[in-house]
């Protein structure tokens, strides 16, 4: 979008998203109502925003869906699907973990019927989410099938030759390299190309989640990575298409499912660009903030929280109540853009 | 005899050759296309929005393909939010149109801007500045449209006629005085016109090529008009022996090409009502109405210099050869509007309008030379007074 778009907007924010806002109110309205009729307005409302941000006529929204079989990913398998690498012991009895990232070209479906020219670690965006446990040895063998120069920096605690920047394990078309250091430390942490313009190597998709769990462990938990991204489809230096984990609307179209009274554990990455500022907002509830998830007690209790580009937080919540539950950035905004969600509670 | 008959018939045959010829061309630039090789770029993609209609709670846009590549409508963008819509025709080739619809709650006086979003992640942006209720093509607003172009068109062609008495008693040079008040009008009328024009002729879509189909429409009017000037002078001359003729012609020719300038005129403001693109107000009205008035004292002026007063029937003709169209523009203009019309007509207009002062400048001898002192004031006056009343309507 341009400035002025841009501009307008603000000027008008009211206006547009009637649908959204409505669909708020619903929400809002859910937690003042009297617990016995609680559930089935809380059905009806929900199920009415979800309608009004689906394929409704006249609601808001992207007409049609996203094929996520010839994208090769979906965004609810990349809620859950954690890459412990391939595990071997070295002689000194520590657990090694090893990876193959292959950074390729590739088309990607990330609103329906629109496609964006992405660069990919492994084919999807988010690259896949690199979990490991605080001491471990981690080795990623990075190869360039592009042609253009790339690398992957992670944020963490490694050597300066490991740290994947200009000139340093920097791999150009059809070399590699093998990032090899130890995972630490516990927490919610992520990786991405560090390579020149550096905007343009991230927003083209090339990041993903690294996770590292405290050697004690935590209370088991439904845990799930979300990655707050966004597209310039137009290449104008503004984003045309917010998501959650890449597809927009596409939480809304297939909502999270999830069980009552059972503790979700959410590990929240930000890697918009172009944008300073994203968040995650949940209806209905509250939740527990774990800032960059390196510590076991959490420091806050909320309804949202921001984060600038790259900042990450796991955050942990429980539903009490069955039903359709809206979260989505409360850069409202991107909502009207894309980045829309629902937990489906049963 | 037996060469033009050789003649006649080698024409038709040498027409069908070059035609055959150019065929052939293209056909075999068609199958080994030299330009495939460089067109590894990406997809030129564009959309001309061709009309938008505001109706309660809905909008309906007609979109055209003015580029050279096919574009694929993915998502819409309505003041920034992604928005439900139906479309007659996702996948576009070249110069196809299609409708997108949509059910949106759009405030009146307030901006809509709508972005198609393509498959290839391209936006293509349309600013609607104040959205405004379409009128729809019923009887009733027929009529308003109607009394708009008699209010800023006919009405004030007619007062401005009703200077020819006042013409009659002056002295040749003053006579030289008006005439050259009328081409500094003209001259004036020319230039607003062709920037109006070029101006919609840039919002054409690009391969309907806004800018020829202006020129086409300038020379075609130009060209018509000296025929005219040409079959209305040897028919006057053979059968009436009228001394008002040659002025009545001119009078005539004058109020052809302001017509065909009001019909621009007219065009543009049914269109901006139309498009909901300005808020129309009185003001506006009155304005058009003060400035055409001195189109009613540019078409009698030619006549004031000869004997005797043509009859009455002139007088309205003229009035409805000038106005008249002001009000078909109207029409045009609110309920069929396209740019490519509208650059074709503004061509047309400002065509006429040149060939007008033309006409009137080679008129102009001796005492009422463009070069002598009134005349010159006229000139310039003209120009002012063009300019003093446009003030009222900008």
């Amino acid at each position: 979008m341009g400035s002025v778009n841009r501009r307008r907007f603000f000027q008008r924010a009211g206006l547009a998203g009637a649908a959204g806002g409505a669909a708020l109110v619903g929400g809002k309205k859910l937690v003042s109502a009297e617990s016995e009729h609680q559930r089935a307005g809380k059905v009806i409302v929900a199920q009415g925003a979800r309608a009004a941000h689906g394929s409704a006529h006249g609601g808001q929204g992207a007409v049609g869906t996203v094929d996520h079989e010839r994208n090769g990913f979906h965004p609810l398998e990349v809620l859950t699907d954690f890459d412990y690498g391939e595990v071997s012991k070295d002689v000194a009895g520590r657990t090694v973990r090893d990876y193959e990232f292959v950074v390729a070209n590739k088309e990607i479906e990330i609103a329906p019927g629109v496609f964006f020219p992405a660069w990919t670690y492994n084919g999807r965006v988010p690259g896949p989410s690199i979990r490991a446990i605080e001491g471990d040895r981690i080795r990623v063998r990075l190869v360039n099938t592009t042609e253009h120069k790339h690398t992957i920096h992670f944020h963490g605690i490694h050597p300066a030759n490991m740290d994947g920047i200009p000139g340093v394990g920097e791999v150009g078309p059809g070399e590699t390299f093998v990032y090899d250091f130890i995972a630490e430390p516990f927490g919610t942490h992520l990786y991405h190309c560090h390579s020149h313009p550096l905007a343009q190597h991230i927003q083209r998709g090339l990041y993903g989640a690294f996770i590292i769990d405290p050697k004690k462990g935590r209370p088991p938990a439904n845990e799930m990575v979300l990655v707050m991204n966004a597209f310039d489809t137009n290449f104008d230096g503004a984003n045309e298409v917010y998501a959650a984990n890449t597809v927009a609307f596409a939480y809304v179209n297939d909502p999270i499912p999830i069980r009552k009274g059972e503790l979700q554990r959410m590990h929240v990455i930000n890697v918009t660009e172009f944008d300073p500022l994203n968040s995650i907002h949940l209806h209905a509830n509250f939740f527990n903030v774990f800032r960059t998830g390196t510590s076991l007690e959490p420091s806050e209790f909320t309804d949202i929280l921001s984060f600038v580009q790259a900042e990450r937080h796991m955050v942990e919540f429980t539903y009490q109540e069955e039903g359709l539950f809206m979260f989505h950035a409360h850069q409202t905004e991107f909502v009207d853009l894309g980045w829309m969600s629902f937990f489906e509670v049963s | 005899m037996a060469t033009s008959v050789r003649n006649r018939k080698s024409v038709p045959i040498a027409i069908g050759f070059v035609l055959l010829l150019v065929t052939a061309a293209v056909g075999l630039f068609k199958i080994f296309d030299a330009t495939v090789s460089l067109r590894e770029s990406p997809p030129v993609e564009t959309l001309a929005f061709e009309r938008t209609v505001f109706d309660e709670g809905t909008i309906e846009v007609q979109v055209r393909n003015d580029g050279p590549d096919e574009v694929i409508v993915a998502q819409l963008l309505v003041n920034d939010s992604y928005w439900n819509f139906e479309v007659t025709d996702r996948e576009l080739s070249r110069l196809e149109t299609a409708t997108i619809s949509l059910e949106y709650p759009w405030e009146e006086g307030l901006p809509v801007v709508m972005s198609v979003v393509t498959a290839t992640g391209i936006t293509i942006t349309h600013v609607v500045e104040a959205a405004t209720l379409t009128p729809d093509a019923d009887a009733s607003t027929f009529v308003t449209y109607a009394l708009l172009g008699l209010y800023i068109g006919v009405i004030p062609v007619v007062f401005g006629l009703f200077s020819f008495p006042l013409l009659k008693r002056i002295s040749k040079p003053w006579l030289g005085f008006f005439l050259a008040l009328t081409i500094g009008l003209l001259v004036f009328l020319f230039i607003d016109t062709v920037v109006e024009g070029l101006e919609l002729a840039g919002e054409t879509a690009g391969s309907l090529d806004g800018v020829g189909l202006f020129v086409i429409g300038a020379l075609l009017a130009v060209s018509g008009l000296m025929y005219l000037e040409d079959f209305l002078g040897r028919r006057k001359s053979g059968v009436s022996t009228s001394t008002a003729s040659r002025g009545l012609v001119l009078a005539y020719l004058i109020a052809a090409g302001i017509g065909l300038h009001n019909l621009g005129e007219g065009l543009a403001v049914g269109s901006a009502i139309a498009a909901g693109e300005v808020a129309l107000g009185t003001f506006l009205v009155i304005g058009f109405a003060l400035h055409n008035t001195t189109e009613g004292l540019a078409i009698v002026a030619p006549m004031g210099g000869e004997q005797g007063r043509p009859s009455l029937w002139h007088f309205a003709g003229l009035g409805a050869v000038a106005g008249a169209p002001t009000i078909l523009g109207a029409w045009i203009g609110g309920f069929l509007f396209a740019p490519a019309w509208a650059a074709l007509m503004f061509g047309l207009a400002a065509g006429a309008v040149a060939q007008v002062v033309w006409a009137i400048g080679s008129s102009m001898r001796g005492e009422m030379s463009l070069s002598r002192g009134l005349p010159t004031l006229g000139f310039l006056t003209g120009l002012v007074v063009m300019y003093g009343t446009g003030l009222l309507v900008a």
